[in-house]
C-alpha cells in the first residue's frame, strides 16, 4: 500500500502569507551566505540538504484528504476536505494512463473541512465513474447534498453525473471492499466520527481524525489500542498539545500528540503520522511540535521498539 | 509506582516513586485524589514531589488534571523537583502552563 497525503489541515483551509515566505526567503540567505552556486540546481541541492522543512519545504493549508493506493481497480480516500479537489485533478490524469473510474471514499464524519472539496471533484461529473461513500454516518447522503443546495453552492447534487453511492457500515464489523479489509470505529467528536482500519496482506493503516480522548474516560481507550494493533501506520488527529486539550480546549473534538504516542506505544504501531495541524500553526509551530512529538516517544521509549514518527504535510507519500 | 504521604510544615507532601504509565496511572490517580482530599480537610497545599519518579505519560499528566479538579479552588497544587526527564515532558506537554513548579520540595 502507499499513503498520499492530499490535505492535511484541520478546521480551515490556509495558504500563506507573504510574511511567512519572506521569513523562509531570509532564513535561506542567512544559511547560504558566504556561499556561490553555479546554478539554481546546485542552490536547490544545497538548500534541501542544509534548511529544515519549514525554510524549504512547508506543511501545506488543504483540509483532510488522504489516498491509500493498494487497492484492486479502485482509488480509495479518506475524507473529502479542500485536498480532494487535487487529488481529482491527479485522479484524471491517472485515468488517461489507464486507471480504474471507481472511487471509494471513507468519510471520517460531515464537519465541512471534511467534505468541503466535494463540490470541486472533477471526477464527479464523469458520467463514466463510479462514487462510493462509504461513512459510519446514515446522514451523509444529507450532509453531501445539503453543502451543493443553492444557498451556498450554484450546482446541485443532482447535476453531478458520475454515479453515486451510499454506504453505511456498521461498527466492528469488517467489509471486504476492492481486496482491501475495512473495519470501523466510533470516536467521540460532535456529531460522532469514525476512524477506519484498512487491511490487506498483512499490512495495515488506520485513519482516526478528529478524535477526543477524553481524560474522563481514559478505560475506553482500550477499545482504540486494540484497533492501532500492530498497525504499520497510524494517522492521528494531534491538532492541540494535551494541556490545552484538557484546558481551554476540553470538548473541542481533537487530540493531542503524545496521546497519540501512547496509543500507538501500547498497540505497538510502527508508525505514528501527525495529522489535522491547527490552522493557526505556522510552519515552524508544526515543526517545533513535529520535533517535541519524536523527543517525548524517545523520552518513553526504555527497552521497547521505537515507535517512528513522521509528520504529515500535503503531498507527502509514505510506502507501507 | 509507590507512593508515600506525610503532612507536615503546613503542607501534605505526596511523593509517587517509580513510574506513571498505562499500568500504573489508575493507583497514582486514587493516591493523587485522596491526597488532594487529605489536604482539603487539613486547609494546607498540596506538594507532588517528583523527585522520585522516573517518568509519566500522558495518562499520568491526565490524572494530575483530574487531581486539579478536585482540588477547584480550595487545595493549591505544587509539583516539585521534576527529574530532566520530567521537566521536558512537562514543557511538551505544556503542562508546565497548567500547574506551578518548583525546583525542590523542601519548605521555602
Ligand atoms: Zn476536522
Ligand atoms: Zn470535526
Amino acid at each position: 500500500m502507499l499513503v498520499r497525503f492530499w490535505g492535511t489541515r484541520g478546521s480551515l483551509p490556509v495558504a500563506q502569507k507573504a510574511d511567512a515566505i519572506q521569513g523562509k526567503i531570509a532564513r535561506a540567505l542567512l544559511a547560504a551566505s558566504g556561499r556561490e552556486f553555479a546554478d539554481e540546481a546546485e542552490a536547490a541541492a544545497f538548500a534541501s540538504q542544509t534548511l529544515p522543512f519549514s525554510t524549504y519545504g512547508a506543511y501545506g493549508g488543504a483540509t483532510s484528504c488522504v489516498e491509500i493506493e493498494g487497492a484492486d481497480d479502485a482509488f480509495f480516500v479518506c475524507d473529502m476536505g479542500s485536498g480532494f479537489r487535487e487529488f481529482g485533478i491527479d485522479a484524471f490524469r491517472r485515468i488517461a494512463g489507464g486507471h480504474a473510474r471507481t472511487y471509494h471514499i471513507f468519510l471520517s464524519h460531515l464537519h465541512w473541512d471534511h467534505i468541503m472539496g466535494m463540490p470541486f471533484f472533477g471526477p464527479a461529473f464523469d458520467p463514466g465513474a463510479t462514487v462510493v461513500i462509504h461513512s459510519g454516518h446514515a446522514d451523509a447522503e444529507q450532509a453531501l447534498r445539503r453543502q451543493q443546495e443553492e444557498i451556498s453552492f450554484p450546482v446541485p447534487f443532482d447535476w453531478l453525473q458520475a454515479k453515486f453511492q451510499f454506504v453505511t457500515h456498521e461498527m466492528g464489523v469488517p467489509a471486504e471492499i476492492a481486496g482491501v479489509t475495512v473495519t470501523l470505529i466510533r470516536q467521540h467528536h460532535s456529531h460522532d466520527s469514525y476512524g477506519y482500519h484498512f487491511a490487506r496482506g498483512g499490512k495495515s493503516v488506520i485513519y482516526s481524525t478528529d478524535s477526543e480522548h477524553k481524560l474522563e474516560n481514559m478505560d475506553s481507550e482500550a477499545a482504540f489500542e486494540a484497533f492501532f494493533r500492530g498497525a504499520d501506520l497510524v494517522i492521528c488527529d494531534t491538532m492541540y498539545s494535551l494541556g490545552d486539550s484538557v484546558s481551554l480546549k476540553q470538548d473541542w473534538g481533537h487530540s493531542s500528540n503524545i496521546v497519540a504516542v501512547d496509543l500507538c506505544r501500547a498497540a505497538g504501531a510502527r508508525r505514528l503520522a501527525l495529522f489535522h495541524h491547527e490552522p493557526t500553526y505556522s510552519d515552524e509551530d508544526i515543526e517545533r511540535m513535529f520535533e517535541e512529538t519524536k523527543r517525548y516517544e524517545e523520552l518513553l521509549r526504555e527497552d521497547r521498539a521505537p515507535l517512528e514518527v513522521i509528520c504529515a504535510y500535503d503531498g507527502l507519500e509514505v510506502a507501507i | 509506582m509507590d507512593w508515600t504521604q506525610e503532612t507536615a510544615g503546613g503542607r501534605v507532601v505526596g511523593r509517587p516513586m517509580g513510574r506513571v504509565d498505562e499500568s500504573t496511572w489508575e493507583l497514582f490517580s486514587q493516591h493523587l485524589i485522596a491526597a488532594v482530599r487529605d489536604a482539603r480537610s487539613a486547609s494546607v497545599p498540596l506538594v507532588v514531589d517528583l523527585a522520585g519518579l522516573d517518568y509519566m505519560s500522558s495518562r499520568g499528566l491526565r490524572a494530575l488534571t483530574m487531581a486539579k479538579r478536585e482540588a477547584g479552588d480550595t487545595v493549591a497544587i505544587t509539583l516539585a523537583a521534576p527529574n530532566d526527564r520530567m521537566r521536558e515532558i512537562l514543557a511538551i506537554s505544556r503542562y508546565d502552563k497548567l500547574f506551578e513548579i518548583a525546583d525542590s520540595a523542601g519548605p521555602d
